[in-house]
């Protein structure tokens, strides 16, 4: 499937966790997005660990330092 | 995807100040706006010598401005040209195809987010059996328009869509909160579309604050300090880039059994996991007070 891409910088502050939420779950198991932001996602990461263990792999593509890029996958059922 | 900004932000300037102003902000390209003073036949090479990263161009008048030469102009630099639909209203779309395909040439149609307006534009160009060359881009307005419909707007358009252009972004982030941005940009990022992103100011009026946003490279959070240690800090203004970092400055220098009181515009959740990652475990308590909708407010207390 198509490579799918979430650029985060352009959401407003309140809207862009459940933005990411949602596209996650979206995504079909095996599927992934980029997601692209202008700070590292770090915390996001933990709240995804939180909220959804086990569901995700998470890859850096690129670590700053003006962008940052992660592959944020869906675990194979 | 490609997040760029158009040149109409920094009307007037020079154009590699503007790239390297970009560049510092992490995006990826500009969008070059032609102007009638603009010479368009020696504009590619002129490009070529600045080696600035177009990757769109515009034009929002064609008074003065011949469109055959914009569509050598796009043709010789392999880079799109969008314009408002409106402009175009008395040339037949054949006509327009037959312009850019003879130069290589790519041309996208800048529609609103309004439903009738894209059916009309897709019917035509299937109609007229317009060839690749002849695309849309999306003129997206939120502080505007209703983006109830994005969602039918993006599936009539998803096929011919080459170019968003998105009228605000950038220091108008905060003030397009609750408008509908974030769902639609979900629905952009599950239809697969990968082109660019042009942010340009929604009005002439939030130049100063565009200016001030391509040109300044940290924000300060304003925190102020009560007489017992405790510290109060309303990220609000910080840029979401910068937050972070002001929040856990802000908390590395609290004494001990003081407690930050912290205001936000989004759900502070993402703060307690940026502590919990950053800091040794059992060096503070977090509270979320509240929950929305619009301030949210939470307290670390330091142990």
């Amino acid at each position: 499937m198509a490579n799918l891409e979430l650029d985060i910088r352009i959401v407003p502050p309140r809207e862009k966790h459940p933005a990411i939420f949602r596209t996650f779950d979206a995504l079909g198991a095996g599927e992934g997005f980029t997601l692209i932001n202008d700070h590292d996602p770090f915390p996001l990461r933990r709240q995804f660990e939180a909220t959804r263990p086990g569901q995700f792999q998470w890859t850096y593509v690129e670590e700053g330092p003006t962008v940052w890029r992660v592959l944020i996958e869906k675990s194979k059922a | 995807m490609k997040l760029s900004l158009s040149t109409a932000a920094a009307p007037g300037g020079e154009l590699d100040t503007f790239d390297e102003a970009c560049r510092a902000r992490g995006l990826e390209g500009i969008e070059l706006v032609i102007g009638p003073g603009d010479d368009v036949p020696t504009l590619a090479a002129r490009l070529a010598a600045a080696r600035v990263r177009v990757v769109a161009l515009r034009v929002e008048t064609l008074d003065g401005i011949p469109l055959a030469d914009l569509a050598r102009l796009s043709g010789a630099l392999s880079l799109p040209l969008s314009l408002p639909l409106g402009i175009v209203a008395g040339i037949s779309l054949t006509d327009l195809a037959r312009t850019f395909t003879e130069a290589g040439g790519t041309l996208l149609l800048g529609f609103a987010t309004d439903l009738d307006q894209v059916l009309a534009v897709t019917t035509a160009l299937r109609e007229t059996n317009a060839p690749p060359d002849v695309g849309l881009a999306w003129e997206l307005r939120p502080s505007s328009e209703d983006l109830g419909v994005s969602g039918a707007v993006l599936l009539t358009a998803r096929e011919r869509l080459g170019l968003v252009r998105l009228y605000g972004g950038g220091p108008e982030q905060r003030d397009q909160d609750g408008r509908g941005v974030g769902p639609l940009f979900v629905d952009l990022a599950l239809s697969g579309y990968g082109g660019p992103i042009v942010l340009t100011p929604s009005r002439p009026e939030e130049l100063p604050r565009w200016h001030k946003w391509l040109t300044s490279k940290n924000v300060v959070g304003c925190g102020s300090a009560r007489a017992t240690g405790e510290m109060e800090l309303d990220v609000r203004d910080v840029e979401p880039k910068d937050r972070l970092g002001t929040i856990l400055g802000a908390f590395r220098v609290l004494p001990r059994g003081a407690t930050l009181h912290i205001t936000l515009d989004h759900d502070p959740s993402c703060m307690y996991y940026a502590l919990d990652e950053s800091e040794p475990p059992g060096t503070f308590d977090f509270r979320k007070i509240g929950d929305g909708p619009e301030v949210w407010h939470a307290e670390v207390k330091r142990l």
